[in-house]
């Protein structure tokens, strides 16, 4: 998609640039000799016109301004012909390329609109009324299902056998009855996202959470040969929030990062897990930094999107859940370029109020 | 177990509780197994000079398992694979059994659907094996025959009697019949289709 917010100008522009400047001079020499009764200058809405198909928008208006101070120059350069017909001339160019300005711009930006919408509509038809949507919980909750069945099947065995292996047995039962939980909790996490409940707000320690999270991602960070840094300070202060939330936000943040630091082999294999004091001391911010694909700079504010991914098997919920989530627990996400070459995703939380006090945002 | 070379089971699945429940699920009829976490730490690993089947996750991060079986599928490695899903389509499976895999099971499956699976699977990987294996033995045969006695195996694997080799090589049928008593021996073979079925073997 050619979006009209690339930087600077496109190869192939030149050309087209200097046709536009031959039209204007054209214009304007033709306006200025001609008498006041030849309204040449109405011919710059063809200039403004094509400049609204291959020119950035803040371009097209400034051109618009240079036609519309080329017309009154032209006007004040021209001595022939009724003055009267010539102010109503130009009183007519100028509206009319103020105009033309105007409505060229909405259609465009209208039809930006459109492409995106139907990109949109693409992805969600793709989605099939929530079809991926219950794949991707239908794999959550029978991978620990797989791990029930086989460990019950080798449980069966274990006692089947002569004599009865009880310890082998009883580790198996263990190993189910973990599993189950495990399913029933991708279950409950399911649920909570759907009813949208309100949180539940506490106190918690930051950084004792991002190292549980980190704990249960470690498996596939030491896999890949991930080099995570974790930046905790022990000395920030508590926040406020729904802990288990904020864990999903963390855990979808770290597994993204490793996405997109697994996405291509070639770059560096780096994550970094930052957490820091806002400057007025009422929030402290998280930051997840990668060195991975990062994001091109006009998709910033689409990564919240729903359905928008740039995951191959994504479905494009998880950072708009996430902003959900921190929303509701009263603080921000936004998402920057790191410091890595990939990507880095913030996201803030208001400090907790002092033991027993209303909040005071100290 | 009645055979010397016990059959290995690999498993291959991202997921640690799927990986401990399999091995042990194998282990309790008597099975060996290792597992990786990922399709790299397996192809990095050495590999068993056993009877083998490869239990693979089709959903991982980094190398997928379908691509990995594609891989195997026009690779040198050529493991009777049952491949395992979280959530599969008609489409996943087809593809899968084109590329080669022996089983397509969806999670949570039945453990005996499973055992099954990969016992069939070393059964197949057992018989490939005992058939390299011949094949190899027939070929040291084969190297171990003079070139005389190899010229004589060529015309009577094509059904040419004594006399007709003896008139092919220029030889006495005396002689043709010597190469053909020691070729015949040092071959293995008591009769004629036997020699004829090894030398498919290497000739195939």
């Amino acid at each position: 998609m050619t979006r009209r917010l690339g930087n600077g100008l496109e190869r192939g522009q030149a050309p087209r640039i200097a046709l536009l400047v031959a039209a204007i001079a054209a214009i304007f020499a033709v306006d200025t000799v001609t008498n006041y009764a030849i309204a040449a200058a109405v011919f710059y809405v063809a200039v403004i016109l094509l400049a609204t198909r291959w020119m950035r928008p803040r371009s097209v208006v400034i051109l618009a301004s240079a036609c519309g101070t080329l017309t009154v120059i032209s006007f004040t350069l021209t001595h022939s012909g009724l003055y009267e017909v010539g102010i109503i001339n130009t009183g007519i160019s100028l509206v009319a390329i103020a105009v033309t300005t105007y409505l060229s711009l909405k259609l465009v930006a209208a039809e930006a609109a459109i492409h995106d919408a139907r990109e949109r509509l693409t992805r969600i038809a793709r989605v099939t009324s929530l079809g991926e949507l219950t794949a991707s919980i239908a794999h959550e909750v029978n991978q620990p299902l797989a791990a029930v069945m086989t460990s019950a099947g080798a449980c069966r065995r274990w006692l089947a056998t002569d004599p009865p292996n009880i310890e082998k047995a009883e580790r198996a039962a263990e190993r189910i009855a973990a599993e189950a939980s495990r399913a029933s909790e991708v279950i409950a996490r399911v649920r909570g996202l759907a009813s949208g409940k309100s949180p539940i707000r506490a106190a918690f320690d930051l950084g004792t959470l991002v190292e549980e999270i980190v704990g249960l991602a470690r498996g596939q960070i030491d896999r890949n040969d991930i080099l995570l840094r974790l930046y905790l300070p022990e000395d920030l202060p508590r926040v406020f929030g729904d802990r288990v939330q904020i864990g999903q936000v963390i855990g979808n943040l770290l597994l993204n990062a490793i996405d997109a630091v697994m996405a291509d082999p070639a770059r560096g294999h780096e994550i970094e897990v930052i957490a820091s004091l806002t400057q007025d001391g009422s929030s402290v911010a998280l930051e997840v930094a990668d060195s991975g694909i990062g994001f091109r700079e006009q998709e910033a504010e689409r990564l919240f999107d729903a359905f928008w991914t740039t995951k191959q098997d994504g479905i494009g919920l998880g950072l708009t859940i996430s902003r959900a989530i921190v929303e509701a627990n009263g603080g921000r996400i936004w998402a920057e370029e790191s410091e890595l070459d990939g990507a880095a995703l913030l996201f803030t939380l208001p400090v907790a109020p002092v033991d027993g006090e209303e909040e005071t945002g100290a | 177990m009645t055979d010397p070379e016990s059959p290995i089971v690999y498993i291959v699945d991202d997921d640690g509780a799927v990986r401990e429940a399999l091995e042990d699920l194998l282990s309790s009829v008597a099975l060996g197994s290792r597992s990786f976490a990922s399709v790299q730490e397996f192809v990095g690993a050495a590999h068993a000079d056993a009877p083998s089947c490869l239990v693979l996750d089709v959903r991982m991060p980094g190398h997928s398992g379908m691509a990995f079986l594609a891989h195997m599928a026009e690779g040198s490695i050529a493991l009777p694979t049952v491949m395992i899903t979280g959530h599969g389509d008609i489409a996943m499976s087809v593809r899968a059994m084109k590329d080669g895999a022996i089983e397509f099971l969806t999670k949570p499956f039945r453990d005996q659907d499973l055992l099954d699976a990969v016992n069939r699977g070393i059964e197949i990987d057992r018989a490939r094996r005992a058939t390299a294996a011949e094949t190899r033995h027939v070929r040291q045969l084969w190297e171990a025959l003079s070139p005389g006695e190899r010229e004589v195996a060529r015309l009577v694997v094509r059904g040419l009697l004594n006399k007709q080799v003896a008139a092919e090589l220029g030889l006495s049928e005396i002689t043709v019949k010597v190469r053909r008593g020691n070729m015949m021996r040092k071959m293995e073979a008591r009769t004629l289709p036997d020699l004829v079925r090894a030398f498919d073997r290497i000739h195939a």
